[in-house]
């Protein structure tokens, strides 16, 4: 029946308009005509060669996802979560699907660059490349000292090498980008459960994110995990000034004010103790400290928390006794970068009441709570003859670790944003920078330019121009990571303990190196040849020697499972009294709070000016960093569902005449810059939110250039005290009608 | 005698975060140009402070059953499988885009290299190999739900049978064979 409408219909179309369509397309010029040339040579119907090749994921360098990348005729086509990856199962976000696509960027760099005096960049050999940066580098030391030289980079699976690179060197100076992160909350589960704990989301009964929107600072896993917890019933609430892509799952979004969730937090403890619906059991026979912190906690009831963190009294005693009641199936997220990773100047205090508030229902290393995820022991180069380089005996320029300057810090992630101080007071003279961009993540780019300016030698090594690369003195290109054999990674192990590997795809495109070998060649000239005599198999067929698993058999799987699998049961902490430090001891030697106490925010906004506001920021989930917005797929995204906006409270912004879309001009006391608003009731009325992957500078970056702006161009260069962590929500701004 | 499969999908947008992956899968997926997409994510605000909620509700092609695109096709390019997949056929396109303006879910695309009609296809072949649509297997909180709603025992069948789940456009009587859970 349907087919002779259709007939029917055809044939009128054919009376009606035929002779103009025909005509048309035997000419091919109308402008609905069909090139039937390239349609026979479509590629989704053209039979095709297709390889399934299992590798690691680099879309954001934290998950390092397991993967299955697919090359079509040749050309890389798109990417399957390895299902039997424990912390993605089997699923891609979507900077994983696209930035495999940064593999055909024109904006690659295809070869070795040097910077020209005039500011360009000419071509340089590989050889003549290493030659001058190693013998101007052994001049820099002579002259100074091996600690004036640094290393920089995320700490992906590879940092080992950068590690062995610079003890070999004799400086201790390895960073990462923690202290812009998450260096705050490493410290306070540091101080008091000894280590940095995971969540069993999934078998949790009751689940709290402060700050943490693992929807958009995206970890598959977790938000997996939240969404399979709910279907069993599970309640989710999210504590956050933004109402959040995790939030919009919630069953509860509490708006609290910015930098003041530690009030929250503080209450919710004061109820649980004065109440005692703490696990008694648990306290006494794991924790020290608790009597001290019941003195010091009396002081923190709802009532007093109500005015400081706007959310009523009747929701702190009620979240409180729910999140009790669930005890030891319920927990608050450890946490990442958003709430109190290196936000404020009370994210560390804020860190150590949300491991103490997980401690006091006892959940730690229960079904349903916190616990230290496993961590195969890798095997070692010195076990296969390659002596490792002592440690220097010297304390990092930044003074991470060192009591008297950052105790609390991270030793082995370091300052980041403390490198062009260093620079500009003459301690810090070379630096390598890995596959990471400071002068645009790092606060306050004018002063990071000027510090990075400031060295002898900077030398770059990245697959695109960023900003940093773009003041190097020399740029090398490493493959990209479809293109290299890299290591072997533990990174996904949680429950379960797992190996995973990055392996060549397809062959590299262009004039390009992995990173073992520009170190190799480095370490040659540099006189510490003998430390990097190896190859990357070699290297990861010692670092699989315990496991009784080959290369070849894990490159095959792509992901394999190694050792026993988590076990409930606590284990005794590496804290120093081996158990949870409600009180410690260690903080009040290094002059800080022993315990957690209220603590004002280092700057506020002025209630009395309707155009000052907080300036808060976050990640969307189609973004890493600045390290995919040029990526020409999310981009367009970006711009399609219109996400380069500030977010502000429609209220506050009808106050100063503002209507969606209209420009502003937003000002603190270092930077402005021109965006355009989201006029929301999502947002809390004292804040306005930015996302944080835009405002790319750097002209070599084509698709990003100029497109918005980043909170980094507001914030000032600000230490926290005790910790050193970037506080990177501690910025007032104007906003005005631009 | 069982029945033939006909494909169908849940899509249950109080478990979406709007994270785009399904957008970016199906771009690859699908080999699409830059700017062309077969899915996309639309936002809902709702309440006002503090008081609020968001909706994310992906979007796509809903395999109608009384499909608009097929009954303006002048060439019989779009057509209905047995399956239940509206589906295209590229050689028979003359690339006039009548299909793109009847379709109210906004969900077809000219490819501009090569002048044909294109969009969601279920990714029947990935189906049809034993595998999941692009969309569905990428998405970390299983917001789509995708299987043959001709088994009774499947539970695309059983929620598109239920009252959770509601059709977009119901006035229009084009019968999608995707389903909404929208709260």
């Amino acid at each position: 029946m349907s087919f002779d409408k259709k007939i029917t219909r055809r044939a009128f179309i054919k009376t009606a308009a035929g002779g103009t369509l025909a005509a048309g397309l035997a000419a091919g010029t109308v402008s609905c005509g069909v090139n039937n040339e390239k349609r026979a040579a479509s590629p989704t119907e053209a039979a095709a060669d297709i390889k399934k090749i299992p590798t690691q994921c680099q879309g954001c360098g934290a998950n390092r996802c397991g993967i299955y990348a697919y090359v079509k005729n040749g050309r890389l086509w798109k990417v399957e979560g390895n299902p039997r990856t424990y912390n993605n199962a089997g699923t891609v976000c979507p900077r994983g699907h696209a930035y495999i696509k940064e593999l055909y960027n024109p904006d690659r760099i295809k070869q070795p660059l040097k910077r020209t005096p005039e500011g360009k960049y000419e071509p340089i050999s590989w050889e003549k490349a290493i030659e001058e940066i190693s013998t101007k580098l052994n001049l820099i030391i002579m002259d100074n000292s091996p600690q004036s030289v640094f290393w920089i980079q995320y700490p992906m699976a590879n940092i080992p090498l950068a590690f062995r690179f610079m003890h070999a060197l004799g400086s201790p100076n390895t960073i990462t980008h923690g202290a812009t992160c998450f260096t705050a909350r490493n410290a306070a589960f540091n101080a008091t459960i000894g280590g940095l704990p995971d969540n069993d989301l999934k078998n949790s009964r009751y689940i709290i994110c402060v700050g943490r929107n693992p929807a958009a600072g995206v970890k598959l896993q977790q938000i997996k995990d939240i969404a399979e917890a709910k279907r069993q019933g599970a309640r989710l609430i999210v504590l956050d000034p933004r109402h959040s892509e995790t939030a919009a799952i919630a069953d509860e979004w509490l708006a609290v004010r910015p930098a003041s969730d530690l009030a929250f937090l503080l209450a919710m403890l004061n109820v649980i103790i004065e109440e005692g619906l703490y696990d008694h059991q648990f306290i006494d026979d794991h924790t020290i400290g608790f009597d001290r912190l019941r003195d010091e906690i009396a002081t923190y009831p709802p009532e007093w928390a109500e005015k400081l963190c706007d959310i009523p009294k009747e929701a702190i005693y009620r979240v409180a006794r729910e999140f009790a009641s669930y005890k030891p199936r319920a927990l608050i997220h450890r946490g990442y970068h958003g709430g109190y990773g290196a936000g404020y100047l009370n994210s560390f205090q804020t860190a150590r009441t949300v491991a103490i508030l997980n401690a006091v229902i006892g959940n730690y290393e229960r079904v349903g709570g916190l616990f230290l995820p496993l961590k195969p022991t890798l095997g070692e180069l010195e076990k296969g003859g390659h002596p490792a380089p002592n440690i220097p005996e010297v304390e990092k320029a930044d003074g991470a670790g060192v009591p008297g300057r950052y105790p609390a810090a991270s030793y082995s992630d370091g300052i980041a944003h403390a490198v062009p101080e260093l620079a500009l007071a003459g301690k810090l003279k070379a630096g390598f920078v890995y596959h990471m961009n400071p002068v645009r993540t790092n606060p306050n780019p004018e002063r990071v330019i000027a510090g990075y300016r400031k060295l002898e030698l900077l030398v770059t090594i990245d697959c695109v121009m960023s900003e940093t690369a773009a003041l190097s003195h020399y740029v090398l290109p490493e493959s990209f990571f479809l293109e290299r054999d890299d290591h072997v990674d533990t990174v996904h192990s949680g429950k379960v303990a797992e190996l995973t590997v990055v392996q060549q795809v397809v062959k590299p495109m262009y004039d390009t190196k992995p990173l073992l070998d520009i170190i190799t060649g480095l370490s040659k000239g540099l006189g510490i040849g003998k430390y990097f005599n190896f190859t990357m198999d070699e290297l990861n067929a010692l670092r699989l020697k315990p496991f009784g698993v080959t290369l070849e058999e894990l490159k095959k799987e792509g992901v394999i499972e190694v050792g026993t699998r988590w076990e409930e049961g606590f284990k005794a902490c590496k804290t120093p009294s081996g158990k949870v430090e409600f009180y410690s001891e260690q903080l009040s030697q290094w002059g800080l709070d022993p315990m957690p106490r209220w603590q004002a925010p280092l700057v506020s906004p002025d209630p009395n000016d309707k155009h000052s506001f907080r300036l808060l920021h976050g990640k969307q989930a189609i973004h890493t960093h600045s390290m995919t917005a040029n990526n020409p797929f999310l981009m367009q995204l970006s711009i399609r569902y219109d996400m380069i906006r500030l977010w502000i409270n429609r209220r506050r912004a009808e106050a100063i005449n503002l209507k969606d879309g209209d420009t502003v001009l937003v000002e603190s006391d270092i930077g402005k810059g021109l965006v355009r608003v989201r006029l929301t009731e999502g947002l809390h009325p004292s804040a306005v939110w930015m996302p944080s992957g835009y405002g790319i500078f750097s002209k070599y970056l084509t698709t990003a250039y100029g497109k918005g702006i980043n909170y980094n161009d507001f914030l000032n260069t600000l230490f926290d005290p005790a910790v050193g962590h970037v506080m990177s929500n501690e910025i007032i701004v104007k906003v005005a009608k631009a | 005698m069982t029945k033939s499969p006909k494909w169908a999908m849940i899509i249950d947008t109080t478990k979406c975060v709007g994270c785009f992956a399904c957008v970016a899968a199906c771009h690859n997926q699908n080999d699409l140009e830059l700017t062309e997409h077969f899915n996309r994510v639309e936002e809902q605000e709702f309440g006002t402070f503090p008081n609020f909620s968001r909706r994310f509700v992906p979007m796509q092609c809903q395999h109608c059953d009384n499909p608009p695109c097929v009954g303006v096709c002048p060439t019989g390019a779009s057509y209905k499988r047995t399956d239940g997949v509206v589906a295209i056929d590229a050689q028979r396109c003359i690339g006039c885009k009548y299909c793109i303006l009847s379709c109210p879910y906004n969900a077809r695309t000219i490819n501009r290299a090569h002048g044909y009609v294109h969009k969601c296809s279920f990714c029947i072949s990935l189906v049809e190999s034993g595998s999941m649509p692009a969309c569905v297997s990428t998405c970390p909180t299983g917001v789509r739900i995708f299987g043959d709603i001709n088994d009774p025992g499947s539970e695309v069948a059983k929620l598109a049978h239920s009252k959770k789940t509601s059709r977009i456009g119901k006035d229009l009587n084009t019968m999608p064979s995707i389903y909404y859970i929208i709260e």
